[in-house]
């Protein structure tokens, strides 16, 4: 055999080889193609915000304009003397608050879960309400009490006892730990609920028949064996107080206390000059590592309850403890939280919608009341808030549960060679914080503004909403289908249906029920955000809480009430006529609520 | 040792009440391993969870070893945690938080029953020896499989040495080889220990092979209390004769003292006292007391049929025979030449025939 032989044979040899490959290749992509149609969508639409964020953080100017890569918006954000405060500011604000949640969360859990509390119904609808009503109204209606120079409670103790001093100020980070602390209270009672009630109580009665005391069955078994529960929640919270917001912007920017989050929305949405993407992206991506950090200690948590769930029996119910005469600080203990978080602040909203302007509550101001603030709202805004939000709480949680229902399902039922991935990049948005997805978006629009033109529009609010709750409804789903037993859907392919069809036919059809619930409460998550909304504004997609926003800003409180209560108005009906389903969402779930 | 009187507890559901337990009256020696048996929703468990004290009655009294733990009508209640019991759970609750040795100490270390330090440790290590589960006491318990669990649970209920041993269906969250396994285990630890027990299950071949006392429950109240033998051959009512084995039930109509007629044709038996002539009644016998013969005509204890299936079960042969217009089942030991289709007598021996109103 000559060289030449030899040569061509190893060619030939390597060239069918390649064939194979190829062949492989093709053969992977067709047999799995809805597992590479959807982590290509999916990571479309949560990897480029992310890869946004890096670019811009690595560009200067103004976005489109090309450009050589370069440090320097790191070299400018992070040699800013401010930095420092700031960084120190978010730490002690995240904590300040993840301690304020839990200092009343769990209380709250525990009588609620494991005592025969009065009036459970009636405190989970109180909840239910909490916790759908958006956060920057009750920060808002906390200033109007506390504020020391407009705040009720401060001119009421001025005319009361003549103290020339406020006596209480909410502008300080205590304050603002304590305002974010309470609104978060309902979503981290929903997740320990749900983790509280998995777990057997066989495990607390095994302890007593053992001999040990109650006390000592509390310090031994109860405290350690919900330990990881307890511990996910605070690393979920902490993940959240990191990202927020709301409260950072409403109550700290007048005191000018800055957070991450705020700086990153002042320094894309400057009052004066040109929006500063690129500092935004270099603090952002600090921003987006804290929260990948958090997120993976938040898996590590969550196996480790899993591996807490232990064999369960019949499920017994949990004996409920009867309070006796504690029931009466129990009761007293409930209705401070609910004061605190919603009475007191919508009573404030209520009361300063009624008036001209705001006052404190006296004789005088009573006889001033009026509903000029409600007649005026068509006038001030017009039709187009309204219009643009319906179609916001309509079309976003739609398109998020189709993309939701298409990953979990590939994720849970085909066998994907990538599934974990496609899982993982759906959970993305509840790492990332919303408002750096917000801030990538209208950067990628400015730059695909001549191929996409929705910078501005109500449709690019749209897209952040429904990648923002992709990770809620690809989490429900994933539960969902979980308990849906395989063999159903492998007997509809026996019987001769294509993947696609079975889907729509038998799967879809038999979690319609859940569907329909994480669909409403997307629909109503949407309706009460306003961070995304706001970084994503123009003059034509005003939504309502937006619009609220402006208003507050631009100092006109009496119409910030009427507007705030009609919002309320709204939401409270919908929690009390759903309240099954809220309880069914506040059962099932324990990966978390989308607080934001 | 446990002495139960009028015990009894309601429920309120969303159903309305619930009557779990109507006033039971039990008794356990000393030594004895009593079986609580019945239909889920029998108010078993709920006897049991009195007895432990994680339920509280409605009324009655509970005596453990001389010690009136609960009492209706004296308003006492002792906690669980003051009663000298040892409990194994279904879902086996060992706590996932700790290892073995250290949920086999728990009662020894925070229990009711504190032992000094050096005392723990060959307590623990006997009681994990008697569980055979000496090598596993460092692992983390999540790390176990169900059986070893299980095999903790006993342990822990066992090492503080109580005089009573509760268990709620312990070996229903087994798969069925381990299952039996375990029974037989559970009847060698229980035996050498000598501790009194008391055992709710659903399961008759449990109750049967377990306990020196069977007590079968139905709708809150007990039915009938003796040894398995008697619970087996001898059952009072229809529904024990229907729970605890197989039976073939055939209606008759009574014709006199000790004479029912029935479509199998006149069967002599003892008729319960209540019964007068005429009255319609229920024929019950087992099975393997029924047998085939080829001689396909009728006779004297014995009438002619033709057989329906034929189940072939290893140690016996299950068939169904059709005579006189009744399904029979028929349970023969061992091979048998019958087959399908053929004629065949059905043979009745005598005084094997029970009735029930």
């Amino acid at each position: 055999m000559s060289a030449r032989e030899a040569l061509s044979g190893a060619t030939l040899r390597r060239a069918i080889a390649g064939a194979g490959f190829t062949r492989r290749v093709t053969q992977e992509i067709t047999r799995h193609g809805f597992g590479y149609a959807a982590s290509g969508v999916v990571g479309i639409l949560v990897g480029a915000p992310a890869i946004a964020v890096l670019l811009m953080s690595l560009r200067v100017g103004i976005p489109g304009r090309g450009g050589p890569l370069t440090f320097e918006n790191y070299y400018r954000a992070y040699t800013d003397p401010i930095v420092l405060q700031v960084l120190l500011n978010t730490f002690l604000f995240a904590i300040g608050t993840v301690l304020v949640t839990l200092l009343f969360t769990l209380p709250l859990v525990w009588l609620f879960n494991r005592s025969d509390l009065p009036g459970k119904r009636a405190i989970f609808v109180f909840l239910i309400a909490g916790f759908l009503v958006p956060v920057f109204l009750r920060a808002i209606g906390w200033i109007l009490i506390f504020s020391p120079e407009v705040g009720l409670l401060n001119t009421l103790a001025r005319s009361l006892f003549g103290v020339e001093r406020p006596i209480f100020s909410i502008y300080n980070l205590p304050g603002m730990a304590f305002v974010q602390g309470l609104s978060l209270v309902p979503a981290s009672f929903f997740m320990l609920s749900a983790a509280f009630r998995a777990m057997d109580p066989a495990l607390e009665e095994a302890s007593y028949v053992s001999g040990a005391s109650r006390l000592r069955t509390i310090r031994r078994i109860n405290i350690p064996v919900s330990w990881p529960a307890i511990a996910a929640v605070m690393v979920y919270m902490l993940m959240l107080a990191v990202s927020l917001f709301e409260v950072p912007a409403i109550v700290g920017w007048p005191a000018r206390i800055f957070v991450l989050s705020s700086l990153i929305y002042f320094a894309v949405t400057p009052n004066v000059g040109l929006p500063k993407y690129g500092i935004g992206g270099a603090y952002g991506l600090l921003m987006m590592v804290l929260g990948l950090v958090l997120a993976f200690l938040y898996f590590r948590v969550i196996r480790e309850t899993k591996r807490y769930a232990v064999v369960t029996g019949r499920g017994y119910r949990p004996k409920m403890l009867p309070l006796g005469r504690w029931r009466y600080p129990a009761l007293a203990f409930v209705a401070v939280y609910l004061t605190l978080d919603f009475v007191l602040p919508l009573a404030a909203l209520l009361w300063v919608s009624l008036l001209p302007h705001a006052q404190a509550f006296s004789a005088a101001a009573l006889s001033k009341l009026t509903l000029v603030n409600y007649r005026q709202i068509p006038e001030l805004i017009g039709l187009r808030p309204f219009v643009n939000t319906t179609i916001l709480v309509l079309l976003a949680p739609t398109l998020s549960m189709i993309l939701s229902i298409f990953v979990s399902w590939v994720v849970v039922r085909q066998r994907f060679r990538f599934r974990g991935v496609l899982d993982g990049l759906a959970f993305l948005p509840h790492a990332v914080p919303h408002i750096l997805f917000a801030v990538a978006l209208a950067y990628l629009a400015l730059l695909f503004r001549e191929v996409l033109p929705i910078y501005g529009s109500v449709f690019i609010i749209v897209l952040a909403h429904t990648i923002a709750y992709l990770a809620y409804g690809s989490r429900t789903m994933n539960g969902v289908m979980i308990q849906i037993h395989h063999e159903l859907e492998e007997s509809g392919r026996v019987c001769g249906s294509s993947k696609l069809r079975v889907l729509w036919r038998i799967v879809i059809p038999l979690m319609a029920g859940a569907v329909c619930n994480a669909w409403l409460w997307i629909g109503l998550l949407s309706y009460r955000e306003v961070t995304m909304a706001l970084v994503l504004r123009g003059p034509e997609n005003v939504v309502l809480s937006t619009l609220i926003w402006q208003l507050w800003f631009a100092g006109l409180a009496p119409e910030v009430g009427a507007l705030g209560v009609v919002l309320i108005a709204v939401v409270v009906p919908i929690a009390w006529g759903a309240r099954g389903l809220f309880a069914s969402i506040a059962h099932g779930y324990s990966g978390g609520t989308d607080e934001r | 040792m446990i002495r139960i009187r009028n015990l009894s507890k309601v429920y309120d559901t969303r159903h309305g009440r619930v009557e779990a337990v109507r006033g039971i009256n039990l008794d356990v020696a000393e030594h004895e391993f009593c079986v609580l048996l019945g239909p889920s929703g029998c108010g078993k468990t709920t006897t049991l969870r009195s007895v432990a004290g994680l339920e509280v009655p409605d009324d009655g009294e509970i005596d453990l070893g001389g010690q009136v733990v609960y009492s209706g009508p004296q308003a006492i209640l002792v906690p669980p945690e003051k009663r000298d019991i040892g409990m194994v759970f279904q879902s086996y609750a060992v706590w996932p938080h700790m290892n073995v040795f250290q949920v086999v100490a728990y009662p020894l270390t925070d229990g009711r029953k504190r032992s000094p330090k050096h005392d723990v440790m060959p307590r623990v290590r006997g009681a994990l020896e008697l569980v055979q589960l000496r090598d596993l006491e460092d692992r983390p318990v999540t790390d176990l499989s169900g059986g070893q669990q299980q095999r903790v649970a006993l342990a822990r209920a066992l090492v503080s040495e109580p005089r009573v041993l509760l268990m709620d269906e312990p070996l229903s969250n087994l798969d069925a080889r381990l299952r039996e396994q375990m029974r037989l285990e559970l009847k060698k630890i229980t035996r050498s220990v000598g501790v009194t027990t008391l055992y709710v299950t659903h399961d008759q071949a449990e109750a049967l092979s377990l306990g020196d006392k069977v007590c079968v429950m139905h709708d809150g109240e007990i039915l009938q209390v003796g040894s398995p033998k008697e619970v087996y051959s001898r059952p009072q009512s229809l529904f024990v004769a229907q729970f605890v084995g197989e039976m073939n039930f055939v209606r008759g109509r009574v014709r006199g003292r000790d004479e029912v007629d029935s479509p199998v044709g006149k069967v002599k038996c003892p008729v319960p006292p209540n019964c007068e002539a005429g009255r319609e009644v229920t024929l019950a016998i087992r099975p393997e007391h029924l047998s085939l013969s080829s001689a396909s005509g009728d006779g004297e204890g014995a009438v002619g049929g033709k057989i329906l299936s034929k189940t072939y079960l290893g140690d016996s042969t299950l068939f169904e025979v059709e005579a006189c217009g009744v399904a029979l089942k028929v349970r023969l030991s061992g091979d048998s030449d019958f087959d399908v289709g053929e004629q065949a007598g059905v043979l009745f021996p005598p005084g094997r025939w029970r009735v029930y109103s």
